[in-house]
């Protein structure tokens, strides 16, 4: 299986869900999800490149550690909300995720995106914020899958 | 999608449905649901009842968890949610309580200009607005400020806007709170939210954010409605903004920082996003302080707003801001968490009212309305569809009695915005509303269909229900003839 993200209905909100084969993927597939509703993913170029790094809270596992799907969960939403950062406080648009590391005590990732420039991005959604409403992430046999809630 | 939890909606009276308190573990207190029988059907349909229901779990919440007829799903409290906490018992604030837009929010300007002045200029009028009002995502406004100066906008709000020349007295009077929340703490605010609004107070945002021409339509009290400056033929002007990215980052910042503050405190939440802490803590302290800095935010920036919206509309009619009549009718908050004194069971209590998608209706003999409106209750506005009508309503001594004087805050939502989006498939939604006599300007390449009047509930029969159950009462409809968009 590949990673993939669509978009799921929420009367005033938008949600993303996602599916991959490793937590990594996941996130990756989360990232570029979220940025795909504020700008056309094709008119994004991979011209600058930018490092994102959550710590989870507390976090006990030893590194290296494969995350459960529980202690996943916040690092889900705080790295959405990170990577949500680079566009609201630098207007930074991101194209492509890739995640580094990922375990129960952080996630690293490299991302590669362009400034915002008017004359060619044309902005979809304005995404007020990363929500934990029915925020959710579990493994079953196929793989792992993540559900989160966008304020929109 | 998720599960669908089974909540029982007993019938109290024509206009209100109670969640009893058992319904779910943890309740403490009844939910009640005000909704027509027609506006029911859809409430149903969704799981904003089960939300009444969590919220009904918080400590301190006194008489009851409230939604008004235009709830619909949120993320942890619905939309169209009230819940008082009673601070001397443990009483709790929560972020989700008050929304990411924190003091979204309605101002209204009435005029001295008639339909027939505005309708053959209406083009020309909503292109200059759409030039001269920075609207739409990443468009920032041209009030450049200083985190210094940011300071200044969290502690004095709109007056801040007044000392650069951009407001009157009158205004200030004609907004709630005065425009200012008093125990603002520009301290409690982090830097990525001072970084996100140094250029956007004076912009209007996107999403459901609108300034729109209206025509005063029809005039259901004549008392009130003279008091407000509005009389059948007039045109008024609608702004719908709040804080903009300082507000959601404050927000963000507080649900993350609160995080573990349930645990701390003892509290069981049936959803992450409901979280919260006593308001006599220093968590609970913190957070209404930051939350009181995007407030005042919010309220100087449709204060700037009002005022590029008057020079517009004055450059436009070759006329003075003055000799157009261009005053405040009113400004109201409906994304707010507030410290308030109602009476319950008889004594005065200290109460910290959350009102997410729901406004302040403060009944005649308010203290805190100004003297213009102290006989008629405080001036309520209740924004539409682009494509139907907006309201302006007064509050009640009944809202004082049932719903700590708060009433409904729009049409609320009925479609997603994707759905939305399919139903405007092939469409020309311009073209329709400018044959349906509106004309409209948008940014965005969804924005319309998003905000298309279909996506939302019939407001006519939001209003009539507060009106009927004695929330609010009808004062005036207002008919949109011109609207920018972001």
């Amino acid at each position: 299986m590949t990673k993939h993200c669509e978009t799921f209905e929420h009367t005033a909100d938008l949600g993303l869900e996602a599916r991959a084969d490793s937590p990594a993927e996941l996130l990756e597939a989360l990232g570029e999800g979220l940025y795909a509703q504020i700008c056309q993913p094709r008119d994004i170029r991979l011209r600058q490149k930018r490092r994102v790094q959550v710590a989870a809270e507390g976090a006990a596992s030893p590194r290296g550690h494969e995350p459960d799907a529980a202690a996943l969960e916040l690092l889900v939403a705080d790295f959405l909300r990170e990577l949500l950062r680079l566009f609201h406080l630098e207007r930074f648009l991101v194209g492509r995720v890739r995640v580094e590391r990922c375990d129960e005590t952080a996630v690293a990732a490299e991302v590669a995106g362009e400034s915002y420039d008017p004359a060619r991005h044309e902005l979809g959604l304005e995404i007020k914020a990363v929500t934990y409403h029915q925020l959710k992430v579990a493994r079953d046999r196929s793989g792992w899958l993540a559900r989160v809630i966008l304020d929109i | 999608m998720a599960e669908r939890a089974k909540i029982t909606m007993e019938r109290i009276d024509q206009y209100r449905w109670r969640i009893p308190k058992g319904t779910r573990p943890g309740m403490r207190v009844d939910g009640v649901i005000y909704a027509s029988d027609k506006l029911m059907e859809h409430i149903r349909g969704e799981q904003a009842a089960e939300q009444v229901a969590n919220v009904a779990t918080l400590p301190g919440i006194v008489r009851a968890s409230l939604a008004m007829p235009d709830i619909h799903w949120g993320y942890g409290f619905c939309i169209g949610g009230v819940a008082a906490m009673d601070i001397d018992q443990g009483g709790v604030v929560s972020p989700g309580g008050v929304g990411y837009d924190i003091n979204c929010g309605v101002r209204l300007l009435r005029s001295d200009l008639t339909e027939a002045q505005v309708r053959p200029r209406m083009k020309e009028l909503v292109d200059q607005l759409f030039r001269d009002v920075p609207c739409g995502v990443g468009v920032g406004g041209s009030l450049r400020l200083s985190d210094k100066q940011l300071r200044q906008v969290c502690l004095k709000g709109a007056a801040y806007v007044a000392e650069l020349g951009l407001a009157d007295e009158e205004d200030l009077a004609c907004t709630e709170a005065g425009g200012c929340l008093e125990g603002a703490d520009p301290d409690a605010v982090q830097p990525a939210a001072y970084k996100r609004g140094n250029d956007q107070c004076g912009t209007l945002g996107s999403g459901n954010h609108f300034a729109e021409i209206q025509l005063v339509e029809e005039i259901y009290d004549e008392k009130a409605a003279a008091a407000m400056g509005l009389a059948e033929g007039g045109v008024a002007v609608m702004i719908h903004s709040g804080s903009r990215g300082f507000g959601y980052q404050i927000c963000d910042d507080a649900i993350k920082a609160l995080r573990n503050a349930p645990r701390k405190f003892g509290i069981e939440l049936p959803d992450r996003q409901l979280v919260c802490a006593p308001v006599e803590s220093p968590e609970g302290r913190r957070y209404l302080g930051a939350m009181r800095a995007a407030a005042n935010y919010a309220w100087a920036n449709r204060q700037a707003l009002a005022h590029l919206v008057r020079k517009a509309l004055a450059h436009q009619m070759k006329a003075s801001v003055t000799s157009l009549g261009l005053r405040q009718v009113y400004d109201v908050a409906h994304n707010i968490a507030k410290i308030e004194t109602h009476e319950l069971d008889g004594q005065l209590r200290r109460l910290c009212v959350h009102r997410k998608g729901a406004t302040r209706a403060f009944g005649p003999g308010h203290p805190e309305l100004p003297a213009r409106y102290r006989d008629i209750g405080q001036p309520v506005l209740i924004p539409g569809d682009m494509g139907t009508a907006s309201y302006v309503l007064a509050g009640t001594a009944e809202a004082m009695a049932r719903t700590f004087g708060s009433t409904c805050h729009g049409a609320g939502r009925v479609l997603s915005r994707a759905a939305a989006i399919r139903a405007a498939r092939g469409r020309q939604l311009e073209k329709e509303l400018a044959e349906a006599g509106v004309i409209v300007r948008a940014r965005g390449r969804t924005g319309l269909a998003e905000e298309q009047p279909d996506a939302y509930k019939d407001v006519h029969e939001v209003v009539e229900t507060v009106h009927a159950a004695g929330l609010s009462r009808k004062v005036a409809r207002l008919k949109p003839m011109g609207v920018i968009k972001g």
